[in-house]
């Protein structure tokens, strides 16, 4: 009997561990995420800490239930969307052909790379004051201030990309005849597809930050109000679940422009 | 008139971070037969590749002319192709893409374009690659697909800078016997830069001799051997001589070099 179960471990074993190895890094995450919510369940449930003002899973879960149910969330969580997604396009509209055509037309380049630059490093918030007064505390505003939270991420990234475009390949397409055309689209657009999806996942995370941003400044609604609202109320639960949902809205899009990145990191070069 | 006509030309290259240039070839006179094979051999920093460039109109020359045809070079024109020295394949495209790339580029219209490319992918041999990307090729694989992407586009004048240089001895001879063999069909022009001199004779009808500081033509020796050429000739009596003579014309550049192993 011994000998059986002994037998029966062993070939649960190697169907175990190719699974083990395999989720091996999924695994780890979700086991430092739950080793991280006992910790915090257990230290508001012993008051090491006081959990009306850190929280505590159990009750964000309730209150998660409760928010899904009668807070209107999906309203919100819409008009965050869209004024975060507006306002991202837009970015991508602008950001990537213009990056590209600094990238090859020197003037163009010379001419607009003073103004954009003392607007890069201007803190961008700072300008939300100016862009209420200019738009209103409707959705227009957010938009703007999402569009300048992500631009400028893309257009850097996306100009360096074409700078950046290896001149050996270059040459290469010149000696058979290629126009300017053929090696804009040819040479530097493919070329500088990895360093376009990197200013995207920066744009990414500037853009929800400066939406939630201008939410919490001024609104009338949208998660970043919620969150305001929530936490002027001391309802610290309730503000951790639209925190939260913001959280998992972010890493989701991250996630996605992280499989592109590794899909065409298929043919980047071995260097 | 020959093909090709290159007369008295020097190229000059700016100076690193400043505006001064210098002359990287100076007063090259060479005149090439449709149809025929020219070798090119030289210590590293002559010139060859420089040279190569200008006859692809790929950079300018300061002086003299450089006529293709009747015609003056100053750019890239469809008589001409070229194979490069270093890695100038698109790496987001497959091998079956690089080679397309070229005839992209021509404005190939033709039905046959990616049958075409599919013959000149298995004509060096990587017929089972054709999805590969280059990363995931050896460095003489890269090589062959280059070289299928400039003979695809049917070029006449063919301008090759050490094509063979990442291969081995082995895959380098039969590349070696296919190029002359598709020379040799389609009567194209090759000018052919090699650091192999046993190369160079198996496969040129002039070896050309360049020497540095600044970059010229030292001798061009012709060869004088029948052809096909086969390996049976890499020992005979006429082959030795000019292994001879043309190690003797690389040794007398190579001095320069011999002085810095002294430091050493
Ligand atoms: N783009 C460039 N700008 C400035 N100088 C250059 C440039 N390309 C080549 N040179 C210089 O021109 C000289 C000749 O270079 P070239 O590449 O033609 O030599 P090569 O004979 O092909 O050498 P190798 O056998 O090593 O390939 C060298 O001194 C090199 O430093
Ligand atoms: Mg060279």
């Amino acid at each position: 009997m011994a000998l059986a179960a002994r037998t029966a471990a062993r070939s649960a074993w190697p169907s175990l561990a190719p699974f083990l190895e395999r989720h091996y890094t999924t695994g780890v995450s979700i086991l430092s995420v739950l080793v991280f919510l006992v910790l915090w369940e257990t230290a508001a449930d012993q008051r090491w800490m006081n959990p009306r003002l850190t929280g505590q899973p159990t009750l964000i879960w309730q209150a998660a239930l409760e928010v899904f149910r009668n807070d209107r969330f999906f309203y919100h969580a819409w008009i965050s969307f869209a004024e975060f997604g507006i306002g991202f396009v837009l970015a991508l509209i602008v950001g990537v052909p213009l990056g590209l055509i600094m990238g090859t037309h020197k003037t163009t380049r010379l001419f607009l790379e003073p103004p954009l630059m003392a607007l890069y490093t201007a803190p961008r918030l700072a300008l939300l004051p100016i862009l209420i007064v200019w738009l209103g505390i409707g959705i227009a505003s957010k938009i703007a201030v999402v569009f300048l939270g992500a631009v400028f991420p893309i257009l850097v990234n996306t100009l360096a990309g074409v700078r950046n475009a290896d001149n050996r390949l270059v040459q290469a397409a010149r000696a058979f005849g290629a126009t300017q055309l053929d090696i804009f689209v040819k040479i530097l657009v493919p070329g500088s597809l990895p360093a376009i999806l990197m200013g995207v996942r920066l744009g990414i995370g500037r853009g929800v930050l400066s939406v939630i941003v201008g939410e919490m400044f001024v609104s009338q609604a949208g998660i970043g109000y919620q969150i305001m609202s929530y936490g002027q109320g001391m309802q610290i639960n309730k503000m951790l679940v639209y925190a939260l949902s913001i959280s998992l809205f972010s890493y989701g899009l991250i996630l996605s422009v992280q499989w592109l990145e590794s899909r065409i990191r298929d043919w980047k070069p071995v260097s | 008139m020959a093909q090709i006509e290159i007369r008295d030309v020097s190229v000059d290259y700016k100076r690193p971070n400043s505006e001064e240039t210098f002359t990287a070839v100076d007063g090259i006179n060479l005149s090439i037969e449709k149809g025929s094979f020219v070798t090119i051999v030289g210590s590293s920093g002559c010139g060859k590749s420089t040279l190569l460039l200008a006859l692809a109109g790929l950079i300018p020359y300061a002086k003299g002319a450089i006529t293709v045809d009747g015609k003056t070079v100053t750019a890239p024109g469809p008589d001409r192709a070229m194979v490069f020295q270093d890695a100038s394949l698109l790496p987001w495209r497959s091998v079956h893409g690089n080679v397309r790339f070229g005839l992209e580029l021509r404005r190939w219209r033709r039905d046959d374009l990616d049958q075409r490319v599919t013959r000149f992918v298995h004509m060096v041999g990587l017929g089972s690659f054709a999805d590969y990307h280059p990363h995931q090729l050896s460095g003489g694989m890269r090589q062959r697909v280059n070289i299928a992407r400039a003979l695809a586009v049917d070029p006449d004048v063919l301008l090759m800078d050490e094509p063979f240089g990442a291969l081995d001895a082995q895959t380098r001879e039969v590349m070696g016997d296919e190029l002359l063999r598709i020379w040799e069909r389609d009567k194209k022009t090759a000018i052919f830069v090699t650091h192999a001199i046993d190369e160079a004779i198996f496969l040129g009808d002039r070896v050309v001799v360049m020497g540095k500081n600044p970059g010229h033509i030292r001798e061009i020796v012709e060869i004088d051997l029948p052809r096909p050429r086969t390996s049976a000739m890499l020992d005979s009596p006429a082959f030795i001589a000019y292994r001879q003579k043309l190690r003797d014309y690389i040794a007398a550049d190579m001095a320069s070099l011999q002085m810095v192993k002294d430091v050493a």
